[in-house]
């Protein structure tokens, strides 16, 4: 099943007289299910295209589709909606609500949704326990480190049962035993629930888990290949490779 | 619930400057509170001094004495019989506290050497007692019935002829048949009504007396005074049905109908009042604008993120506005309860207000704290607060989310 259909996509920023090519006519298709890493240089391209996805910018030639649904016939309310129930969304400072509980952020969507409230609770605290933070779900952001910060955001990304967890270097402000440990929860939850992921990274260690690599470059896709069954001496090297 | 907890936390999350939000209402709801329960508490004081000092509650007059009564009173007068009847129907009515005959005309006073131009009032020295509670006695002593000749003189009037008590004069006037006649009368006292003009020209008399000096057994008018002052329109109605089917060729005014210059300052200071709201409101206004502005800019990647996970742009207007909401609520109570005990504090402490102008009493300030004007006025702060919340909440809802999520 098609989850993200890019056709033509094009996306330019206006800096000064000439403008900036963020996107140039990128056609991309993305399926459920998969691992997808999205990988390239810094100014590639990689959030734009991201944005894109999410709804949460509109392109200048080309069209989005989610779900079969095309972005630009969408009002800001309904693209509001499309991403409260499609998309998930992972950050790289993990953008938790400091007010809230562990608990009540990862709720919080479902709120939006207007999900009765001991529902919400009820699936927030699994989601959480999915993540591995059954013990900590009553604690604040800043009683959490960033590890746990960042499977609280992706229990809240989860929670709504989204069709696409879109993730912008998700690890970058995480070191390197802790990003493998969330790379492992993605890559679980990816095989036990079938969301798609696609995933914005320069870390090469991340490639182990993906099923798909995409590679930008100025603004093009440079290369698209699915990741063979890599044995497991592969693994263990590429994993070694970064620790 | 939850994003109404998220509301309340947020309002919380910065103490410092929910408490300048909070301090800015209450300081809108208390000013406006204080300040209208001081015009209030002036507005009756005022209202209570002129129905006790000179109009009573309600009048009744000869009919066509207000259209014609000041070429020829003399042919206005209620006669001996209709004002017996009169009282007693007007004494029936429960809400009455008395009711008291007046015949006023117009004199010449004279010591011997100068003479003054007076406006006479004919009473009844016991009821009028009971009446004019507000006129006070500045020098000598009271009138009674045996005080045939006993006058008492506006004190304004009483310093400019420079009398003394007990000082005899002449009271001059023209009778209801046309002539001229003359009465000697004995000052026994000096009187304030509280306004100065009259006290410059007026005096008191009993009435068989002023009666005789006129030749008639007439009055001019009967004025009633009832247990409380919002009962007027009640009795007005009443009295004038009772009139009517009694075949009485009478007519009647409120006090309303004859406080010219009470509804003058009323329509004065209730301009002043809507200045002042004015003011506060923009002050106010401005005041939580600015933190909200600032709370808004402070969260903004916060913002970016509530839109991203599928918050739409009402989520987040609605969420400023509810932080808004609860601030104005909490500050409106605020500011409704300690307006209260200031305005008890204020009105306890006796404090003098200087004499007004056109008046020649003194009174203390009060603060009157009545329901209207607290629920009025804490449903003010509350509007001003979510109103001035609507343009942050606009701009928060308007942010573009991917230049929202790269602020930090
Ligand atoms: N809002 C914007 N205004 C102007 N230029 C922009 C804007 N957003 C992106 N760009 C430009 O578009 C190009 C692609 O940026 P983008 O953020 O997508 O790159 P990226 O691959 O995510 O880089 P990084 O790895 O540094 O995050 C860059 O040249 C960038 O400067
Ligand atoms: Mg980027």
């Amino acid at each position: 099943m098609t989850v993200v259909k890019l056709q033509g996509v094009s996306r330019y920023f206006p800096v000064g007289n000439t403008p900036i090519t963020a996107l140039d006519k990128v056609d991309l298709t993305l399926e459920k299910g998969e691992f997808v890493v999205l990988r390239g240089a810094s100014g590639s391209g990689k959030s734009t295209l991201l944005n894109l996805i999410g709804a949460m910018d509109d392109p200048n030639e080309g069209e989005v589709f989610i779900h079969g649904m095309a972005l630009s016939s969408l009002s800001d309310k309904q693209k509001s909606q499309l991403r409260s129930h499609y998309i998930g969304f992972i950050f790289q400072s993990f953008n938790l609500i400091p007010v809230l509980t562990a608990l009540e952020n990862v709720q919080y969507p479902l709120s939006l949704q207007r999900v009765a409230n001991k529902e919400g609770k009820y699936r927030a605290a699994q989601a959480l326990e999915q993540v591995g933070l059954a013990d900590f779900i009553h604690r604040r952001p800043n009683q959490l480190s960033g590890g746990q910060m960042q499977r609280v955001a992706i229990a809240r990304a989860l929670v709504t049962k989204p069709d696409i967890i879109l993730a912008d270097e998700p690890t970058a402000n995480l070191d390197s035993e802790t990003s493998k440990q969330i790379m492992d929860l993605l890559g679980s939850l990816n095989r036990n629930t079938g969301v798609t992921f696609l995933f914005a990274t320069h870390h090469d260690f991340v490639l182990s888990r993906a099923s798909r690599i995409l590679e930008l470059k100025d603004g093009h896709i440079v290369k698209d290949e699915p990741v063979q069954h890599l044995n497991l001496v592969n693994q263990i090297a590429l994993g070694e490779e970064v620790g | 619930m939850l994003r109404l907890k998220l509301a309340l936390l947020n309002v919380l999350r910065n103490g410092r400057r929910s408490f300048i939000t909070l301090l800015a209402i209450q300081f809108g709801v208390i000013s406006l509170i204080l300040m209208g329960g001081f015009f209030t508490s002036m507005y009756e004081g005022m209202r209570e001094n002129v129905i006790r000092s000179q109009l009573g509650h309600i009048q009744i007059y000869q009919a066509g004495f207000n259209q014609f009564g000041s070429q020829q009173p003399e042919d206005y007068l209620i006669d001996a019989e209709t004002l017996h009847k009169v009282t007693k129907l007007v004494e029936s009515l429960e809400q009455v506290e008395l009711v008291t005959p007046r015949l006023n005309f117009t004199g010449l006073l004279t010591d011997g050497n100068r003479s003054l131009a007076v406006v006479v009032e004919g009473i009844n020295p016991d009821k009028e007692s009971l009446l004019s509670s507000a006129v006070k006695l500045t020098a000598g002593e009271d009138l009674f019935e045996e005080d045939t000749d006993g006058a008492l003189i506006g004190d304004g009037l009483f310093k400019s002829l420079n009398l003394s008590i007990g000082a005899s004069l002449t009271l001059m006037a023209t009778t209801a048949d046309g002539s001229f006649d003359a009465r000697d009368v004995t000052a026994i006292g000096a009187i304030s009504t509280g306004t100065r003009e009259v006290d410059n020209r007026f005096m008191r008399m009993n009435l068989q007396h002023a009666q005789a000096l006129m030749y008639t057994e007439g009055v001019t008018r009967l004025v009633v005074l009832l247990n409380d002052t919002k009962q007027t329109d009640e009795v007005m109605a009443l009295l004038s049905q009772a009139f009517k089917k009694q075949g009485l060729a009478l007519e009647l005014r409120s006090w309303s109908d004859l406080a010219d210059y009470y509804h003058e300052v009323v329509n004065l200071f209730d301009g002043i009042f809507f200045v002042v709201q004015i003011i506060v409101l923009a002050i106010v206004l401005l005041g939580i604008v600015n933190t909200m502005v600032m709370a808004v800019m402070e969260r903004t990647q916060e913002i970016g993120t509530i839109r991203a996970i599928g918050g739409t742009r009402s989520e987040v207007m609605g969420l400023f506005i509810s932080e808004a909401f609860i601030l104005g609520l909490i500050g409106s109570l605020l500011g409704v309860i300690f307006a209260i005990l200031l305005a008890q504090g204020i009105t306890a402490a006796g404090i003098m207000m200087p004499t007004p102008p056109g008046s020649s009493q003194t009174y203390p300030i009060r603060i009157f704290t009545e329901a209207d004007l607290l629920w009025q006025n804490g449903l003010f702060g509350l509007l001003i607060a979510v109103v001035s919340s609507i343009y942050p909440a606009v701009k928060a809802s308007r942010m573009v989310i991917t230049k929202a999520l790269r602020f930090a």
